[in-house]
């Protein structure tokens, strides 16, 4: 598998570039530009790596998961993200773009958010560098994510709630690009997922592959070789990316798993990359979940970080290629497969990270006795409401 | 009147017969019509656009609703002024570029703007469209390079479109001496009028344009009108008209 992607031109095979307004191309050349000389920085490698050891709690563990394993006879070894401060993977990305806002001298940062945990990440980095912090989140996911939306307010950013379209993660992005093409002057847009215009896709890879650098190492440690196949949720695809990246240039089996909702119709579930077709949204060409009009389609998951109708353009062209399986986990498994886990293992999962369990859980029998790692990207806490909503205790 | 002015409708908003009306209505004052396809995910549009939009497509409206209603106009406009489609890109990607430029061509649309491609991205399309003998119009901003700007004017059909602010439609208007400046060398090096957009709601906001450039489009401030009343939107375009009248 190519690994030089994206091409000078932010391509991912045909997927990827720069779909934005005119205004935004200059503010994207000085990102690119910055992040090349982010990534010469010895200065700022130590800076970076300094924060993930010491502020953010990294390595995370890979943990072999022995009373989860026994139960659905495969040998199952999660990878800890949920463990890293703030409790999910959006942590590595936003303390690599904060250090990348403080290169071009931005004051200002913004982000989306959609369950909140790249909010909080957000806030969480901008309090730590003492800059002003905006995030736009969805008035839908305002309601399903109170305490994440609390939490940032106490981190001291302003949390503006969206009311256009949706209301979910998509129409805070679409506030957060309005915001940006009035404010990219003094304003950096910390995008939280492998998704919108070059370099996002590029740059948020390249902070979130640790993930997958350490699992390599991790496993071979533990096991020796490379495992017989990786898991990971995928909504607009950071996780998966950083897990799957490291991964690409060898042969292990990587599955991505999308929100299958309630059920396979249109509006009731996330599955971009089973069930889209290309199309130009929010700054790239990748999968997208349209009419054939282009309209993009309402779309459901029980987990707000999951819904979303596209998905990062590398997804796109790893599909493509054939590179990476995607398939899909419905909010029911999801949930089942979060209240096994917690009973099993006394580890409660995030309900994104749930959709790449319970697809493991569903699909055990074809991985019978083999050793496998899934990327436990977030924990649950945030989502205690709606578990508890949908489980009997 | 030697100043080339444009006005913007949301396609078929608030409803067939009243969209129909009011670009008559305008082209009366107006040299072009843009027609807005109403996007479900409009990133370059402020609130107004973005409700009238969201309302048009809960009414149904689509791409040949709207051609339907343009095919009307046609028949009754000055057949020398010419209509354009505003589409965000997936509009185009949707059909395939040829299917949805064959559609402009068949019903006499002189070209397109298209708010979510910038120059750089532009080639697939504009090679398409041009081919199909359309104009595609690109955009100048306040952040684009004296190299840009003259790349831009250097291939430019139909007219360029110039973005007098940083921002989304709908907002107050504001120029900085250096997005004037910017404005005034693309006017030099350009063969077509260089039209300038966004934040124009009014005659003095039209005047401050033609000051500095070869016309304006306005959007916003008639969407707004006419989603109040057909009334409301042509005493608009009256007061607008008369208070213009020696621009």
């Amino acid at each position: 598998m190519n690994k030089t992607v994206p091409d000078s031109r932010g391509y991912f095979g045909e997927y990827g570039g720069k779909f934005v307004p005119e205004t935004l191309v200059n503010v994207l050349h000085e990102l690119e530009d910055a992040f090349e000389r982010f990534q010469k920085s010895d200065d700022a490698h130590e800076e970076l790596s300094a924060l993930l050891k010491n502020y953010a709690g990294r390595p995370t563990p890979l943990y072999f998961a022995k009373r989860f394993s026994e139960k659905i006879g495969v040998r199952v070894y999660l990878k800890r993200e949920d463990l890293l401060h703030t409790g999910a993977h959006k942590l590595n990305n936003t303390l690599g773009q904060i250090l990348l806002a403080k290169f071009m001298n931005k004051k200002r940062i913004i982000a989306e958010t959609g369950a909140g945990q790249h909010g909080v990440a957000t806030a969480t980095v901008c309090a730590l560098m003492g800059l002003e912090c905006v995030v736009y989140m969805g008035e839908v996911d305002i309601e399903r994510q109170a305490t994440n939306v609390k939490r940032m307010k106490l981190l001291g950013a302003t949390v503006i709630p969206v009311v256009s379209g949706s209301r979910t993660l998509k129409d805070a992005v679409n506030a957060a690009l309005r915001d940006w093409v009035k404010s990219c002057q003094n304003t950096h847009y910390i995008l939280g997922s492998v998704t919108g215009p070059h370099p996002f896709p590029r740059i948020v890879r390249e902070f979130q592959k640790v993930i997958g650098e350490e699992t390599i190492g991790q496993f071979k440690e533990a096991e020796g070789g490379l495992p017989d196949a990786v898991f990971a949720c995928v909504g607009g695809g950071s996780n998966a990316a950083g897990m799957f990246y490291p991964f690409s240039s060898t042969d292990v089996p990587l599955y991505g798993v999308e929100a299958g909702g309630r059920s396979h119709k249109p509006g009731d579930h996330c599955e971009t990359l089973t069930q889209g077709s290309p199309g130009i949204f929010q700054g790239a060409r990748s999968y997208l979940i349209q009419d054939e009009f282009g309209q993009v389609l309402p779309v459901h998951s029980v987990s707000a970080g999951l819904d979303y109708p596209s998905v990062g353009p590398e997804h796109s062209y790893w599909k493509d290629a054939n590179r990476v399986t995607y398939v899909s986990c419905n909010d029911e498994e999801a949930l089942a497969a979060c209240h096994t886990l917690t009973r099993y293992e006394g580890i409660l999962p995030a309900l994104e990270s749930s959709h790449a369990v319970g697809y493991l859980i569903e699909h055990a029998a074809d991985f019978a006795g083999k050793t496998v790692i899934v990327n436990l990207s977030g924990r649950g806490d945030k989502d205690l409401g709606i578990i508890l909503g949908e489980v009997k205790l | 009147m030697s100043s080339y002015n444009g006005i913007y409708l949301v396609g078929n908003y608030p409803d067939s017969r009243r969209f129909i009306d009011a670009a008559l209505k305008g082209l009366e004052f107006f040299d072009f019509l843009e027609v807005g396809i109403p996007f479900s995910d409009p990133v370059a549009d402020g609130p107004v656009i973005v409700e009238a939009a969201f309302q048009a497509l809960t009414n149904g409206e689509t791409i040949d609703s709207i051609l339907q209603s343009v095919d009307e106009i046609r028949k009754k406009m000055d057949p020398g002024k010419k209509i354009y489609f505003m589409n965000y890109a997936n509009t185009a990607h949707a059909p395939g570029y040829e299917k949805f430029c064959k559609k402009c061509t068949d019903h006499s649309i002189a070209g397109m703007i298209v708010p979510d491609i910038p120059f750089s991205e532009s080639g697939d399309l504009k090679r398409v469209a041009q081919g199909a003998g359309l104009e595609y119009i690109d955009f100048i901003t306040p952040e684009s390079t004296t190299e840009q700007i003259e790349e831009v004017v250097t291939f430019a059909t139909g007219f360029v479109y110039a973005v007098s602010m940083r921002g989304i439609t709908g907002q107050d208007l504001s120029f900085d001496d250096a997005t004037i400046q910017k404005i005034k060398h693309a006017r030099s090096k350009s063969r077509v009028p260089v039209v300038i957009g966004f934040g124009i709601r009014d005659a003095s906001g039209a005047k401050s344009a033609c000051a500095i450039a070869d016309g304006f489009i306005m959007g916003t401030e008639p969407v707004l009108r006419l989603g109040k009343s057909f009334n409301e939107f042509s005493s608009f375009i009256d007061t607008l008209s008369s208070e213009l009248k020696d621009l």
